[in-house]
């Protein structure tokens, strides 16, 4: 055999070239992570980093990378998508939120410089009264206050520009959003595969775990787990990946459950395919489109879940996001009502954005709608 | 002289889609004596179940509409008399069995609820009282243990039975026009046998009218008096059964009958009509069986065909008839 | 027959209950062992920092609760205390953690309660008519605040609520007062603001599906054989398809009392101060109290549990289609 054929088979064995690099990706970082923890003092990736690597690789090698082989195939459901026009705004307000997630910090000032000589600004066009007790004249003088350019939508009750707290918000629900979906997606997905394909007593089990993890209310888990071990961003991300996946589970796996009686994979498996390639080269395939709209229609309610627990306090104090702010707002509703407004309309719009891309994409999949 | 019970004019239904306007049913007259069984007859599309569906004022209004005509019942004009009335004529004067009695029954409630709802509605009667009918409809459909089946669901029940269940439906406030919309259709060949037997007897006990939409010339030609055959929305003609089926003037009529296989022949293909049903949206001018007719005239394609009588009570829409005589 | 399939079916169902219980009592345990703190030292750092004897106090916990036995023998401890109903003290408050979910639970429950029935009632009645009077102005309207109803974030709402009513219009107070007998009208007064937050979400929820379920329901046969059978629209209506589209609505109900509801509630009650389970979990998680926290999580999931169960032998009998062979 020559070396080319030799290689080739080699590829073949573990299951194509993609497998390949993704063990080449994952040997790397693990080498890293074990410098980190062990020889280097400071880190040498913020955790978040590690969680980023992994999720770009298998969204490049098993999404982006498959959009680009069946291009036509891609067309043609932009095309059936770009007729939704609401889930087209919502893509829109997306990309607009991903582009004040990576350039808006440099343009904005720092979220947390405190200034109390600017503090309870209100944002640029509106004005409030304001009663302060003149010592001098021994009574209330009433002046009105109004925004400034410099700060456009005003500040807190400690003077902290609320522009840069909204866009640093945006950061770190996205990337919560993004990552923790990520997680929670791939788990998901990969239980209720297995579970459905395996069948017997490894589906029973596996359906007994995720019924238990199901009985715990999504919230209150979350708070628990995060008041045992403490408010840490990537943490949060993590656990957050790590119970938010029943739903997925059950999904995929009642469409693998009619799947797996399809003619083609029978015809595969009577050609000789092993399992793990049957699962990974014909069954994820055809879930993908499925998995796509599940976690666009999952990202609202974990942003909403980080932003939730923030607002209570919960959240990593070191970082500013939407519901910290949203807290902050509360306590000051009758001096600063800017503060609570600014980041619910943000989540808001978020949300609805992502309902309607959601919307918009599993229209555009599903093979009955008339687009 | 046998009494006209249902008497159709003119009836025109159409349905408004946005790919245009589907005239289903256009312009069909026929009239339904006392105690016979007429038989709506033609082709899948053919206009049959919505001139059944109209005469109940069941059609679904948008996007369908009757657009004109007159259904007459009992010196009542159907299409526009007050809805309280037509509710009173529905289900007890006029009732209706439907194809698949899987779908047409609400999966919800049983069999017996179904009925008895009818009987409390109509009659007035108590709730044992409309049990004891209801179980005695059973009995009398051939319904095998009625008490028991009275209390099963719809899907408990097997295809033949189901269809029992919505006869004796139909039958439960003693209407006098029966309306069954093939019934025979979506059954196996022995239940069809038995449910013919069903429906003739009946109509023989009760003296009810049946107006019977079918497909199938068989099965007219056992039960049928009379029979109407629809084409595209249109008449093509009318007769009694034995002078139709023996005496076929209509090309198309012509045409189905032929299609029967005859297993007296020896034969290397199966007969059929050439060409398809044209599209109702778009009506062609004149006769709308022109294009598969092999006896089409240049009339045909500029002039609808008007009524011809050819024989006692035997009605002809065909230019080939409507030359003068002589 | 079908009784005792029935019969069955239920049985089995309570043991597969129970097992998730079970697993349910571990997995928390498991939690909270695993954690980098345990409940004995936050509590101990408590102790140290009001100048009391720790290895006094230290003796006692290790006593109570076995901290120097092995984990097995703590797990059987544990699972004991709590069918025992000993479900431990809350030091924060210095009651029986028993004790404060009874003299708290009703606040939780009451706010629950009325959310379910406000969001339940109110939005099968509005899905209806939406069905009803398809692409009529309250079609629109209905499904266009159905769509906002479940993208605003419930907190956000709460608050906003506050903002506007409270604040500005002065017409609710922003805390709740306990001081207001429960079975009052202004006990029902203050719970508006409340229930509308924690219930707008279900509403819109239960708007589109109610929606939904008439829509595809009015198409199917049995409604034209209703009708041929003469019976009067409103009849049609409400017996034939709304007897068919609601029968799932009750697991919808049920699942968002599992998912949402009880998350939402926690919030509510934080926002708007009610001392429910909600809110003395909260307390208890900035006194590191752990024996509530723990306690509260433990409640919420065994109702979920006992909701679940009762639903699912619920719409089994109910729905006389279902047959698991």
């Amino acid at each position: 055999m020559t070396d080319k054929v030799k290689a080739k088979s080699i590829v073949q064995k573990i299951g194509g070239f993609r497998i390949l690099i993704l063990i080449l990706v994952a040997a790397v970082l693990g080498i890293i992570l074990l410098l980190d923890v062990l020889v280097v003092e400071d880190s040498i990736f913020d955790p978040l980093v590690y969680l980023y690597i992994i999720l770009g690789t298998l969204v490049i090698l098993y999404g982006i990378y498959p959009l680009y082989r069946g291009r036509r195939l891609t067309g043609y459901y932009w095309e059936r998508f770009r007729r939704n026009r609401l889930a087209v705004a919502g893509l829109a307000f997306i990309l607009f939120l991903i582009l004040l997630a990576l350039i808006g910090p440099f343009f904005t000032a720092d979220p947390t410089a405190v200034n109390f000589e600017e503090k309870n600004l209100p944002p640029l066009g509106f004005s409030i009264e304001e009663s302060i007790y003149d010592m001098g004249k021994q009574e209330f003088v009433t002046r009105s206050i109004t925004g400034t350019s410099q700060h456009l939508l005003g500040t807190d009750n400690k003077g902290r520009d609320m522009l840069a707290m909204i866009v640093s918000g945006t950061r770190v629900s996205l990337q919560v959003g993004l990552l923790a979906t990520g997680i929670a997606v791939a788990l998901g997905t990969l239980i209720g595969i297995i579970s459905a394909y395996l069948g017997g007593k490894m589906d029973n089990i596996l359906m007994r775990f995720t019924d238990v993890m199901m009985t715990f209310p999504f919230f209150l888990l979350l708070v628990f787990i995060v008041f045992i071990f403490g408010p840490n961003l990537a943490f949060i991300v993590l656990v957050i990946g790590l119970t938010g996946w029943t739903g997925t589970a059950r999904l995929i796996r009642s469409e693998t459950l009619s799947l797996r009686t399809r003619e083609f994979i029978m015809a595969s498996k009577a050609l000789g395919a092993s399992t793990g390639r049957i699962i990974l080269a014909h069954l994820v395939p055809n879930v993908i489109s499925l998995i796509v709209v599940i976690a666009t229609l999952s990202i609202p309610g974990i942003i909403l879940a980080e932003a939730a627990l923030s607002f209570i306090g919960l959240g990593d104090p070191s970082v500013t996001s939407w519901g910290m702010v949203l807290r902050a707002g509360q306590q000051n509703l009758d001096t600063a009502w800017w503060v609570a407004v600014a980041p619910g309309v943000m989540l808001f719009f978020t949300v609805l954005a992502f309902n309607f891309m959601g919307d918009g994409l599993r229209d555009a999949f599903d093979p009955r709608s008339a687009v | 002289m046998a009494e006209t019970i249902l008497s159709v004019k003119n009836l025109k239904t159409y349905f408004f889609t946005s790919r245009g306007i589907v005239r289903a049913v256009d312009g069909i007259d026929f009239d339904l004596l006392k105690s016979e069984c007429l038989c709506l007859v033609g082709e899948s599309g053919c206009g049959k179940t919505v001139t059944a569906l109209s005469i109940l004022g069941l059609i679904d209004t948008p996007p369908g509409r009757i657009v004109g005509g007159e259904v007459y019942y009992d010196s009542v004009n159907l299409l526009t008399c007050p809805a309280e009335r037509l509710r009173h004529i529905r289900g007890k004067e006029i009732a209706m069995v439907f194809q698949d009695a899987q779908s047409a029954l609400n999966p919800v409630f049983t069999v017996g609820d179904q009925i008895v709802e009818q009987i409390k509605l109509h009659l007035g009667v108590g709730n044992r009282e409309a049990r004891e009918k209801m179980i005695r409809l059973l009995g009398e459909v051939g319904m095998p243990s009625p008490e028991k089946a009275a209390d099963y669901h719809p899907h408990q029940l097997s295809g033949g039975m189901k269809q029992r269940a919505m006869i004796a439906m139909g039958l439960s406030c003693d209407p006098e026009v029966l309306i069954a919309d093939e019934p025979t259709t979506a059954v196996d060949v022995t239940i069809k046998a038995q449910v013919l037997d069903l429906l003739q007897q009946l109509k023989e006990t009760r003296q009810m009218s049946l107006l019977f939409i079918t497909h199938e010339l068989g099965v007219v030609s056992e039960i049928g008096d009379r029979m109407v055959v629809m084409y595209a929305g249109r008449l093509a003609e009318t007769a009694s059964v034995a002078e139709l089926l023996g005496n076929p003037k209509h090309p198309y009529t012509v045409g189905l009958i032929k299609c029967l296989p005859d297993m007296t022949q020896t034969r290397d293909r199966l007969e059929s009509i050439p060409g398809t049903v044209p599209s109702l949206i778009e009506p062609i001018g004149g006769c709308l069986f022109h294009p598969r007719c092999d006896r089409a005239m240049a009339i045909c394609r500029q002039e609808k065909p008007y009524p011809v009588t050819v024989g006692e009570g035997h009605t002809v829409f065909c230019h080939l008839y409507s030359k003068a005589k002589g | 027959m079908r009784k005792n399939w029935l019969r069955d079916y239920t049985i089995k169902r309570l043991l597969f209950a129970i097992i998730v219980a079970w697993g349910v009592l571990t997995i928390t345990f498991i939690l909270v062992r695993v954690g980098p703190t345990s409940p004995a030292d936050k509590y101990l750092a408590n102790v140290a920092a009001r100048g009391e004897d720790v290895a006094q106090v230290t003796a006692a916990v290790e006593a109570r609760y076995g901290l120097d036995r092995p984990i097995y023998e703590q797990y059987i401890n544990y699972v004991g205390n709590l069918v025992r109903g000993d479900w431990g003290w809350s030091f924060s408050t210095s009651m029986s953690v028993m004790g404060l979910i009874k003299t708290h639970w009703i606040y939780s429950f009451q706010l629950i309660l009325l959310s379910t029935i406000f969001a339940a009632l109110l939005g099968v009645f509005i899905g209806v008519i939406s069905a009803v009077k398809q692409y009529s102005k309250t079609d629109y309207i209905a499904t266009f605040f159905s769509f906002i109803g479940i993208s605003i974030p419930n907190f956000w709402l709460g608050v906003m609520l506050i903002l506007a009513f409270s604040v500005q219009l002065g017409l609710f107070k922003t805390y709740y007062d306990t001081g207001i007998p429960l079975l009052s009208l202004a006990n029902l007064k203050q719970l508006i603001l409340p229930v509308v937050t924690l219930g707008t979400g279900m509403l819109a929820g239960y708007v589109r599906y109610t929606r939904s379920a008439m829509l595809d329901n009015l198409r199917k046969d049995f409604v034209r054989t209703a009708r041929a059978k003469g019976l009067p629209e409103r009849t049609v209506i409400g017996k034939h398809v709304f007897r068919n589209a609601m029968l799932p609505l009750i697991t919808i109900i049920m699942f968002d009392l599992g998912s949402i509801v009880f998350g939402g509630a926690y919030l509510t009650e934080i926002i708007f101060g009610i001392p429910g389970l909600g809110q003395i979990s909260f307390n208890a998680i900035f006194a590191d109290d752990y024996a509530v926290v723990v306690a509260v999580t433990l409640i919420s999931a065994f109702l979920v549990l006992i909701i679940n169960l009762v639903t699912d032998i619920a719409y089994t009998y109910l729905d006389p289609r279902i047959r698991y062979d």
